[in-house]
């Protein structure tokens, strides 16, 4: 970085009608950030405030919360009702929903919500044996959110194992006891694995 | 004149040069030296490579024809803050391991001069930032950091929710031929047995049955070892018996 009174000049180019910045001639980082840069914008020219900067970040708009709310508990009721395929497109529409968030929307809510929907859709999803899928979305609800999450660990565990893919299983049921030891099903799935790789070898 | 005539100029002289030379030689040494410190202090790599959100932001500032909507400029600004805050949690971690290094002398001088320069300039480019912001809006210098760090941990929420679902295609696609693969040969094999003796087919069959997906190689095992001959099993036979 240069001294604080100094910058380069970049040769940038404002689109009078849609407001893009744009530049000429651009390299691939600037244009890679140019394009951060407008979408950011985009986002903020929604944005309610008087100021027309994003607010702070604790009181969360309780709007899309709600929505987020609405849209699991349809899923759950859809679960139930044995409608898994149902279930899992509105578990996807929440899930969007929740990553629409604004990004300056605490991160950790964001996590939180999808790490929850993901777990739901993976269950969805294991209940119509799609287990690839349910593997994914157990891996991405695991992602999100590692501790206190036993039920995405037991998830991706068990589709593992129904996959077949036992040594994979295995080594990923080891790692979720890490994050939380002693959790009775994850305990019960390491001991099933374990007798199928003494049963198939 | 009385007391000029006494002193004798010539003598004097020689105290007064050696004086001169004395201070003449340490003022250019040490400006020559202090030249040097500075010119090489200022040739020293930075630590960071170029702010390019830094420079995207002033430049958009100081456009004049048109003048760049305040919206855009806050966007920049905010982009600006983010980037501050990927590289201020860099100098704080990386503080103490060099703080280590350079006491234990595996790394040299100029290593830690960069880094006090960068923790310096990240300062004042804070400080600046804050300014900028409430000049924009009321406070919002007090809270543009923390959405800073929400916006950088959002996007690398995203992307790295991104990579995991985008192999969900790859996954499905290679179970399915898993499958395929894993009913055609067990429907093959039961075929087989079933010509061979309906017995050992059916055992063979709810074996690899119970076993859905598990690897093909050890499912022709276990049919082998089902199918391997008397000799096998009377030997372990013989084996429990000789431990018992």
């Amino acid at each position: 970085m240069e001294s604080a009174d100094t910058f380069t000049l970049l040769p940038l180019v404002m689109d009078p009608a849609t407001k893009a910045i744009s530049a000429n001639p651009a390299n691939a980082a600037l244009k890679n950030e140019l394009e951060a840069l407008n979408a950011l914008h985009r986002g903020l020219l929604s944005v309610g405030t008087p100021t027309g900067t994003p607010p702070p970040p604790v009181p969360v708009n309780p709007t899309r919360s709600a929505q987020i709310g609405k849209l699991r508990e349809s899923g759950n009721n859809e679960f139930r009702k044995g409608n898994h395929a149902q279930a899992v497109k509105l578990y996807g529409l929440a899930i969007d929903m929740a990553l629409g968030r604004p990004h300056w929307e605490p991160s950790g809510l964001v996590r939180e919500e999808v790490s929850g929907l993901l777990s739901n859709r993976a269950q969805a999803n294991m209940a119509q044996q799609n287990w690839a899928e349910g593997a994914v979305d157990a891996e991405a609800s695991v992602e999100m959110k590692k501790a206190d999450n036993a039920k995405g660990w037991w998830r991706r565990g068990k589709c593992l194992v129904e996959m077949g893919r036992l040594e994979e299983a295995e080594t990923w049921v080891r790692q979720g006891l890490e994050f939380g030891a002693n959790e009775p099903d994850l305990v019960q799935l390491k001991q099933d694995i374990e007798k199928r790789k003494a049963g198939s070898v | 004149m009385w007391p000029f005539d006494a002193v004798d100029w010539v003598m004097l002289s020689i105290p007064i040069a050696y004086l001169f030379i004395l201070v003449g030689s340490l003022y250019t040494f040490s400006s020559i030296y202090r030249k040097r410190k500075a010119y090489r202090a200022a040739s020293l790599e930075p630590w960071f490579p170029q702010h390019l959100q830094r420079d995207i932001y002033l430049s958009l500032l100081h456009q004049e024809d048109p003048k760049v909507p305040d919206s855009i400029l806050k966007a920049a600004l905010l982009r600006r803050a983010t980037e501050d805050i990927s590289r201020i949690i860099q100098v704080r971690s990386q503080k103490q391991a060099l703080q280590v290094l350079l006491q234990r002398g595996s790394v040299g001088d100029d290593l830690w001069q960069r880094f006090q320069r960068a923790e310096k300039e990240i300062e004042d480019e804070l400080r600046d930032v804050v300014q900028e912001a409430n000049a924009f809006a009321p406070n919002w210098g007090q809270t543009i950091f923390q959405s800073a760090s929400e916006l950088s941990q959002n996007n690398l929420l995203r992307q790295r929710l991104d990579e995991i679902l985008s192999t969900a295609d790859s996954e499905r696609q290679w179970w399915d031929t898993r499958r395929s693969q894993i009913q055609s040969e067990l429907l093959g094999e039961l075929d087989q047995d079933k010509t061979k003796s309906p017995k050992e087919g059916s055992v063979a069959g709810s074996v690899a049955g119970s076993f859905r997906g598990t690897k093909t190689a050890s499912d022709d095992d276990a049919v082998l070892v089902e199918s391997g001959g008397p000799a096998e099993k009377t030997g372990k036979g013989k084996k429990k018996k000789g431990k018992h």
